[in-house]
């Protein structure tokens, strides 16, 4: 075991370089395969990302979209008032998800177009707004309609 | 000024804790033996190392050596060049003391500080003294008594119309239903229970409202707000006879030397019925309605330039079946306001809403 | 007037700090002991002049003060007195507040304690305490005062979050507060010795203890904010990822790595270089974290603080900081002479393992946190990075070091021999193997990685014991004599095990509530029909409305039977807080063994139909219990004899050179 001093630096280095491997090669990889991209309801529309893809919707629940199942089964629409998608959840949505409010939910565009979420993210407070709503609001072609508009004045 | 006293004081402490060390003679270099005794420290270490199996016996005798050319060079190194102390560094250090610190420190607060504003203590101001005359005080003085005592009835009772008058409909709507969770339901509570809700929504009798008001005339089937809350709320689903009914009924049991609420339940049997007589308006009212009218006018004649005043005027004229009067006060209106298109186009929309000829 | 003293106090001590700052640094490179001898005082002043400040603050919050802005903010006159107290850091201001008032109370810690510490050495560890001071009361008082005035005064508050509203986040902060800033002295000793160009001997005598007791105020403040997110927010989750979880996770990371390399720098006097980096790096991490929570830069679950202004100001003071600490670095670590010398295969090389995944580990955390961040600003493309992005890296990382985390102790220092510490860990590799065995009996041998796991686990814990049980010569020697010798052994023998057993016990209920969870979600009524739920049966019991001080809720009452007949009431609520109307979900959970069952409802109808969501989460409690034995180990550790000795006894009136 009798190592010079260099030999011994020489290993520190190369342990030190194999972690380093390791970890720039599972950070590639799971930025090539692991990223969820946040998508409006427009990007979805005119994208149509395949089933594969898992996908943060954000945007406004839709007015009077709001169907509570008794089995929990929670149906409502997302918009961004240029396009709307229908969402599907199973569970508890939280305190402060209602119609009219920012939302995001998380999952994927099933085949039959209906967007399958597991899970579903509200303001988490009335000042807060998803920034991605926020930016795909600001962005979107048409003026919400009258009754959105105290929301998108909560804009950070 | 005794703000200014205790900040003194504590700018002094500040300044006096700065100088003290620097006048203190102490004794320098007090560290010089620290390092050598860590490393005999780790000498020491080193043995029972050895004897828990933590380290081999020739690699401790390795370390041995290091940590003794560490303790070596400690011992070189124990008495630091140190410069003397400066009295001219001291000097100066002391005027920054004395003289820089409670310039910045004053200075910079009253740049940002509010001096000389006195603490406010929620309980102080509540005391009645302070709070007499005071309604958002002596609101406030109720809302933290029912906080401590949220059982309290009579209490939600007394400041549930003090939110009503203050147009917080749901501060009202809480109180009420407070009131009638701990007193019991009455006519009076749900009555006031069911316009709060009725003002949350913009003057719209809702469902939750109905039954409130529906609650209260089942204890007192004589009690006139239920009634009249009721019969608004027929008229808004479009139930125009059943509304107009309702109204009627309401506007026979009217005590006979009238009541407040008399012309706004004609003025509302008029809009589900139109062939209901007009409002009949009192005579003595009749001619205070005609005193404010005409001083408008008169008003509206020395100054012509208010949109608001000539709607008003217009619409009184209306009200009062005096069209020809409101024609021409509809022509001075429009002679007065010509230069802004805008109000020409809402007095013209408010003409074909009266249904006065427009030329 | 109290308000008024608060906000001078406040600005006095900025200028102690700059003073502390200015007259330190020029009576060290002077050598003039009477002016660095200001540094000690002026750092006790501080401290003073910010606890009188933030005692005013509180007293304004109790005695509901609406003259002060950030009280008409986050208070109310109906909060329970308790809530209002923890109000006062529960909003931007108050926080920052607690987080200047933290940093000064380390400084002075330094200055009281430090009197075996060499005159020089202590004095530029002052002196860049104080520009750390000078810097955020700067901050505070420009941006974020928490004395500011409104007048006339409301006679009524915007209350406090009701999220918010809980004992367990009202201790929350300020454990992560005395965690972050812990980790300034760390960085603080650092540059002193960059500055100075030499490392003495005190250095990580002093380093080490205070890095431990940031690094045990971190573990405690992320564990007990994993617990408040899992019962408060009504998701049964523990851990999200969320980037502000990871602002806190990044430096306790850091802190261990640190804790690791201290270790060996202290003992062998090697890693020299690479400690004070991570020095600077772990210190530098708590920057990022503060900056990241309090500018506002990811709006996410914790949003409550956002304003750009406070960003830009934050962002300049990071940029301070860690490029001026890193740039020092550059120029000073190469002359700093090199350290004892040790085999790849030794106690040091082992440490020098962990620090490296530990690094990488953090690494990639702080990749995940700020490629979205950097991805948005250069292209504007919008993405999340979640659990799946952190479970694919920093799990792989983590995998190696848990496996290798028992060999570490039984390998000696300087040079070690792998073959015999895997010999001695043969025990332990049978209970991980027994252990996996059982794990996949028990569950039907679902979801083989959670059975590995379970295995790992089993491995960490067993292997934990195994080093004090080898060096006590148990079942080898006659057993008084193993207790003889384990009598003798140092403090910190005994810490190292139960940060390690803490490690495998965590690992446990992360494995087993993770994989073998059950949901449940169901309509249910009350007298309706019941539902099994991990071999119990629920019944909806009753719907009862209940008043609190300053909310209502509707509470429903489930009633739990398990098959020997014993029944327990569940009693999740839906609340609305009067002020803000805001409606909160309150779970409720049931803890059975390790395991719980956490109920959570959705609204509740009129004729008291609602949605429940029923999660069994197996073993879940060990998630928390695992950080409390590694708080103990800390604990055991710090308290060790060695960490004290090393300076001859001077004294008494010596060692507090002020007041």
């Amino acid at each position: 075991m009798a190592m010079t001093r260099k030999q011994r630096r020489l290993t520190l280095i190369a342990a030190a370089g194999a972690v380093l491997v390791v970890a720039v090669g599972l950070l590639l990889f799971a930025m090539s395969n692991r990223l969820t991209f946040f998508q409006s309801p427009s990007d979805i529309v005119a994208l149509a990302p395949p089933p594969t893809d898992r996908i943060r919707l954000g945007g406004m629940v839709e007015e009077g979209t709001v169907v509570k199942d008794p089995d929990g089964t929670v149906r409502f629409s997302v918009t961004d008032f240029s396009a709307t998608i229908p969402v599907v959840y199973h569970g508890l949505v939280p305190d402060l998800f209602a119609e009219g409010k920012g939302v995001v939910t998380e999952g994927h565009v099933g085949a039959d177009g209906i967007f399958a979420a597991d899970t579903v993210l509200a303001r988490h407070d009335e000042n807060y707004m998803p920034p991605e709503v926020a930016r795909s609001m600001e962005n979107a072609p048409s003026l919400p309609p009258a009754g959105a508009a105290p929301l998108a004045s909560a804009t950070p | 000024m005794l703000q200014w006293l205790i900040m003194a004081v504590l700018t002094a402490a500040a300044s006096i804790a700065l100088l003290l060390p620097l006048y203190r003679n102490r004794a320098a270099g007090a560290n010089a033996g620290a390092e050598a005794a860590i490393y005999r420290d780790q000498l020491r270490e080193l043995d029972r190392e050895v004897e828990r199996g933590v380290i081999g016996p020739a690699e401790a005798d390795a370390a041995r050596t290091e940590i003794g050319r560490r303790l070596l060079r400690a011992a070189d190194a124990a008495a630091p060049a140190r410069e003397p102390a400066s009295d001219q560094r001291r000097t100066l250090a002391a005027g920054l003391a004395l003289v820089l610190v409670p310039v910045a420190a004053v200075g910079f607060y009253v740049a940002v500080g509010t001096p000389g504003a006195p603490d406010q203590p929620l309980a102080a101001r509540l005391q009645v003294d302070n709070a007499l005359g005071d309604i958002d005080a002596m609101v406030a003085m109720v809302e933290a008594h029912l906080a401590s005592n949220p059982d309290d009835g009579e209490g939600w009772e007394v400041i549930a119309p003090v939110y009503s008058a203050a147009g917080r409909p749901n501060e009202a709507a809480r109180a009420w239903a407070n009131a009638i969770r701990i007193l019991g339901s009455s006519a009076e509570r749900e009555t006031g229970l069911g316009s709060a809700l009725t003002d949350i929504n913009g003057g719209i009798v809702t469902e939750e409202a109905r039954q409130a008001f529906e609650r209260g005339l089942a204890l007192d089937p004589t009690a006139i707000g239920p009634r009249f809350y009721l019969a608004l709320g027929l008229g808004q689903e479009g139930r125009n006879e059943e509304a107009a009914a309702a109204w009627r009924a309401l506007l026979a049991d009217a005590p006979a030397e009238g009541a407040p609420w008399v012309p706004l339940a004609q003025a509302q049997l008029a809009m589900v019925d139109p062939t209901a007589p007009p409002p009949e308006i009192p005579a003595e009212q009749l001619q205070m309605i005609e005193g404010m009218v005409a001083s408008l006018a008169e008003q509206l004649r020395q100054q012509p330039n208010n949109p608001e005043g000539w709607v008003m005027l217009i619409r009184s004229y209306n009200v009062l079946d005096r069209d020809a009067e409101a024609l021409t006060a509809l022509a001075d209106a429009k002679a007065a306001l010509a230069a802004d298109p805008q109000q020409i186009a809402n007095l013209d929309t408010l003409a074909r809403e009266l249904g006065l000829a427009v030329n | 007037m109290f308000a008024e003293l608060g906000h001078y106090a406040l600005v006095l001590a900025f200028v102690l700090a700059a003073v502390q700052a200015g007259v330190g640094y020029w009576g060290a490179t002077r050598g003039d002991g009477r002016l660095m001898s200001i540094a000690p005082s002026a750092a006790l002043m501080q401290l003073l002049f910010i606890g009188f400040a933030f005692a005013v603050l509180v007293r304004a919050y109790v005695t509901s003060d609406f003259s002060l802005l950030n009280v008409v903010e986050n208070s109310h006159s109906a909060k329970p007195l308790v809530f209002k107290i923890a109000g006062t850091w529960g909003n931007h201001e108050g926080s920052m507040l607690l987080w200047v008032l933290i940093l000064a109370l380390f400084g002075a810690s330094v200055a009281a304690f430090g009197a075996n510490l060499p005159q020089k050495l202590k004095t530029l560890v002052l002196s860049v305490q104080g520009l750390i001071a000078a810097a955020f009361l700067l901050f505070v008082i420009l941006t974020s005062n928490p004395f500011t005035r409104i007048l006339p005064a409301p006679f009524e508050g915007n209350d406090l979050n009701p999220l918010l509203q809980d004992i367990g986040l009202a201790i929350h902060p300020p454990l992560l507060y005395l965690g972050y800033v812990g980790c300034s002295i760390a960085f603080a000793f650092a540059v002193a010795a960059l500055i100075d160009g030499r490392i003495d001997a005190a250095w990580a005598r002093w380093v080490r203890p205070w890095t431990l007791a940031a690094w045990l105020f971190l573990t405690a403040g992320i564990a007990m904010g994993s617990y408040w997110a899992y019962y408060e927010l009504g998701w049964g989750g523990w851990w999200f990822w969320d980037p502000v979880e990871n602002a806190s996770f990044m430096p306790w990371l850091a802190a261990t790595a640190l804790l690791h390399s201290a270790l060996v720098m202290e003992k062998r006097d090697a890693l020299k270089i690479w400690t004070i980096l991570l020095a600077i790096l772990t210190f530098s991490l708590s920057l990022l974290g503060t900056f990241l929570v309090r500018s506002g830069v990811l709006t996410s679950v914790h949003a409550f603080a956002s304003d750009p202004t406070r960003g830009v100001f934050i962002l300049a003071l990071l940029v301070f900081f860690i490029g001026g600490s890193l740039a020092l670095f550059a120029l000073r670590a190469p002359a700093l002479a090199p350290g004892g010398i040790f085999a790849p295969i030794s106690r040091e090389g082992a440490l020098v393992l962990n620090n490296m995944l530990l690094t990488a580990a953090c690494a990639t955390v702080l990749v995940g946190t700020l490629y979205p961040l950097a991805l948005e600003a250069l292209t504007g493309r919008l993405i999340s990075v979640g659990p799946p992005f952190f479970n694919l890296t920093f799990g792989p990382l983590m995998i190696p070091l848990l496996l290798l985390v028992p060999f570490g102790p039984l390998l000696a220092w300087k040079r070690g021999d792998v073959y015999a510490a895997g010999q001695r860990l043969v025990f332990a590799f049978g209970a991980a193997i027994l252990a996996a065995l059982a794990a996949a009996a028990l569950t039907g041998a679902r979801g083989v990685l959670a059975i590995l796991g379970i295995g790992l686990a089993a491995w960490l814990v067993a292997g934990a014991l195994t080093e004090p049980a080898f060096r006590a010569k148990l079942f080898q020697a006659p057993l008084g004599d193993s207790l003889r010798r384990a009598y003798g052994f140092p403090r910190s023998v005994w810490g190292t095990m139960f940060a390690h057993l803490g490690l495998g016990v965590a690992l446990f209920g992360i494995v087993a509530s993770t994989a073998w969870q059950t949901e449940t979600v169901a309509a249910m009524r009350p007298g309706g029909e019941s539902i099994q739920v991990a071999g119990r049966t629920v019944v909806l019991d009753s719907i009862l409305p209940r008043n609190g001080p300053n909310y209502s809720e509707t509470v429903a009452r489930f009633a739990v039977t398990d098959a020997g007949g014993r029944q327990i009431f569940l009693e999740p609520a839906k609340r609305v807080y009067a002020v803000r109307g805001t409606p909160t979900t309150e779970s409720d959970i049931a803890t059975i063994g390790f395991s719980q069952l956490y109920f959570s409802v959705g609204d509740i109808l009129m004729d008291g139909t609602t949605t429940v969501r029923i999660y069994w989460k197996p073993l879940v409690t060990l998630i928390w219990i695992g950080p409390l034995f590694m708080i103990l180990g800390g604990l055991l550790s710090l308290s060790d004899r060695r960490l004290r000795v090393g300076a001859p006894r001077r004294t008494r009136a010596a060692v507090v050179p002020a007041e």
